[in-house]
């Protein structure tokens, strides 16, 4: 009894939040573990039988990969399905079926050990290997191993493809040839022992609209299966035996957050203006097609920004420009005759391209990333660029360029799609006729030139997370220090300050594609700087139109006018609280704390 | 029967995915390929035992082919190997 209790404890993990919500539920542990194998003499005359059923069981692993790949087809595209190719080949390899052979009739084994002995010393290659990556494509190999070894042992499906109950995924690391074996409708939430935002599952469990918790190191292991779980997406807190206190809490949280998007929800039609009618564009953030629906009927116009990365660093080869022109009309198409604006390829940094990156940086986010690598890699950017003014023919197509420093990049960049639209209209391709060109402002130098730049572009979009990185030189990721992120600093309201007026007096407009519009304070500042255009992701653009259509831009105005000559974040943000408590108390459920 | 040595220039060295590319060039070929590092030899046809070699950056291998098309099989992977794949020839 005693001990009863003390495995039971309630004990509170922090993770990064992937995806928003509140989830309570039983736990289903994905296995990850190796199936236990005993060995088992073959009599004589039963060898010729049991290598049958071994081939047996590769062809039935065969078909159970194909209905796989057609399902992740299904959810996530035909490019994004050939993830299991290197599964097949793998379940191909002549050697590995020869030796497997060798040893049952040799030794006279059974052939679940035979085989997992055989790809166990492959295995043991891949263990010595440091670098995640590699460590990774090992996992692709167990992954084929259980296979076979669980249709050997008659153990017909997949342990994920078992979940016949609502519950909490958690896993070591989801891969997507698992997730293509969950049935999503019994899916509460996912929590993950790797992984961060751009993991494979915070991103599918954002297209579903479903929490998710990633990087608990270690978390699998202390959570048996049908323990009781806690998941905040907004906190990245998970709570295991959460007591009936912690539930009362966190129901209570859950039932405000639900309230409010509902509520929030019946303003989807409504547009996004002040009180005395200044209008700005609400659009939403999207990586792949399935979020589009997500966005919309969360109430976004348009897309503010469409990451192209994640397209590229989960395949095992570059794309090629028709799969890069299917995979961008299909947006374009979606949200026609709203616009799409597409980032062209922002790799580098915290997003490592297997196929780009074979240096290693010390500093990657200040290193060989965004329009840098592009520019050095013209050969990826012209097909990419091929592909989007393709696109374009079918919608309302914009393009922008990330992590620009210098002039240079900008008109380069520029005279390239010059160039590529010449050579597609050669080649008779339908391409789009008014494409508007317009760049990222994430870096200062960007702001110090900005009224150059603003010049040369038909748009500027601010990308804050990383605006606020560089200027206040802080890794967000570094606990130590990562209290001096603030997007309240004087000197990032100013740096907005400057991009805005820069931008206006030569005629374009000015967005911002951060998370910073996602809190009361931030919008608020954010609607009286002028900015143009907010795009966010879609759980945000609900409170973020509700914010907008509560205050007049007037007011804005004037709190801005007063934050930009404090001296201190801290001063802003009292100043800021003072606003909403005496002029606008019913925003005060979006003061960020309020959750917390 | 062709022989030649070449070395590894990909940073991350042959993964599984590289390891895939170089099986599918080999298995066009009808010769016997063989793919050695230090004292270990593998058959090139073969994905596991390619990824298994663990071939990092810098490490050197010798190709060994043996058969009626030899000449052009070695020529295939030795300039596949030397381009570090597929760099700048997407």
């Amino acid at each position: 009894m005693g001990n009863e209790e003390i495995e039971k404890k309630e004990t509170m993990f922090h993770g990064i939040p992937a995806a928003h919500g509140i989830a309570f539920g039983e736990a289903f542990v994905v296995s990850t573990e190796d199936i236990p194998i005993s060995v088992e003499k073959i009599p004589g005359d039963q060898v010729e039988e049991e290598i049958k059923r071994f081939e047996k069981a590769l062809e039935e692993t065969e078909a159970e990969l194909q209905k796989l790949r057609k399902r992740l087809e299904h959810d996530m595209g035909e490019d994004h399905a050939k993830i299991l190719d290197s599964h097949s080949m793998i379940l191909a390899d002549e050697v590995a079926r020869d030796e497997t052979v060798k040893w049952i009739k040799e030794k006279k084994v059974n052939a679940a050990y035979a085989f997992s002995t055989v790809i166990d010393r492959v295995l043991t290659t891949f263990d010595s290997i440091e670098d995640e990556y590699l460590k990774e494509r090992g996992e692709d190999i167990r992954d084929v191993k259980r296979r076979v070894v669980r249709n050997l042992m008659g153990q017909k499906a997949e342990d994920v493809a078992h979940l016949r109950r609502k519950a909490i995924v958690v896993a070591k690391n989801l891969t997507p040839s698992d997730t293509a074996t969950l049935n999503k409708k019994y899916v509460l939430a996912f929590v993950t022992d790797m992984g961060g935002r751009t993991s494979h599952a915070a991103i599918i469990a954002r297209s579903q609209g479903l929490p998710a918790v990633v990087g608990i190191e270690g978390f699998c292991h202390k959570v048996k299966p049908h323990d009781r779980l806690i998941v905040d997406g907004i906190t990245g807190h998970v709570v295991l035996h959460p007591t009936p206190e912690t539930v009362r809490i966190y129901k209570e949280a859950q039932g405000r957050l639900l309230e409010m998007e509902k509520e929030l929800l019946t303003l989807r039609d409504y547009p996004a203006v002040t009180l005395d009618g200044h209008t700005i564009e609400l659009s939403g953030n999207v990586e792949i097609p399935g979020e589009v629906e997500e966005i919309i009927s969360h109430g976004a116009k348009g897309i503010g920004l469409f990451r192209t990365e994640y397209f590229f660093i989960t395949r095992k080869k570059l794309p090629s420009e028709e799969e890069q022109y299917r995979f961008y009309s299909d947006v374009v198409k979606r949200v026609s005759p709203d616009p799409v604006i597409v980032r062209t390829l922002d790799v580098g940094g915290d997003k490592i391209a297997q196929w780009a990156a074979d240096t290693q940086e010390e500093n990657p986010y200040m290193g060989w990333r965004g329009i840098r690598f592009t520019l050095s890699r013209k050969d990826i950017f012209r097909t990419q660029l091929r592909a989007v003014y393709r696109a374009a023919a079918h919608g309302n197509v914009r393009i922008m360029f990330p992590m620009i420093t210098v002039m240079d990049e900008v008109r380069t960049a520029k005279g390239i799609c010059e160039e590529v639209k010449a050579d597609l209209r050669a080649e008779r391709y339908q391409i789009g006729d008014n494409v508007e060109i317009g760049i990222m402002v994430e870096t200062p130098s960007a702001v110090a030139i900005a009224d150059k730049l603003a010049r040369e572009v038909d748009f500027f979009s601010i990308g804050t997370n990383d605006l606020i990185q560089y200027t206040l030189a802080v890794d967000r990721g570094n606990s130590r220090i990562s209290y001096l992120y603030n997007s309240l600093h004087p000197s990032i309201l100013r740096l907005l300050r400057d991009t805005v007026i820069a931008g206006h007096k030569n005629g374009i407009w000015v967005g911002i594609c951060g998370e910073m519009p996602g809190d009361v304070y931030g919008a608020l500042v954010l609607i009286g700087l002028g900015l143009d255009e907010f795009s966010a992701s879609s759980y945000l653009i609900p409170e973020i139109k509700k914010i907008i259509r509560s205050v007049t831009y007037d007011e804005t105005r004037l709190l801005v006018r007063k934050a930009l000559n404090m001296s201190t974040a801290d001063e802003v943000k009292q100043h800021l609280d003072k606003f909403v408590t005496e002029k606008r108390p019913e925003l005060k459920e979006f003061i960020p704390e309020t959750l917390a | 029967m062709v022989t030649s040595r070449v070395k590894v220039i990909n940073k991350n060295g042959i993964h599984l995915r590289l390891a895939g590319e170089l099986v599918k060039a080999a298995s066009k070929f009808q010769s016997v390929i063989t793919i050695a590092k230090d004292s270990q030899e593998v058959n090139a046809k073969s994905i596991l035992g390619v990824a298994g070699l663990g071939a990092e950056y810098g490490s050197e291998l010798v190709i060994t082919v043996d058969g009626n098309d030899e000449d052009d099989a070695l020529a295939s992977l030795v300039s596949l190997i030397e381009s570090s794949f597929f760099e700048g020839k997407q």
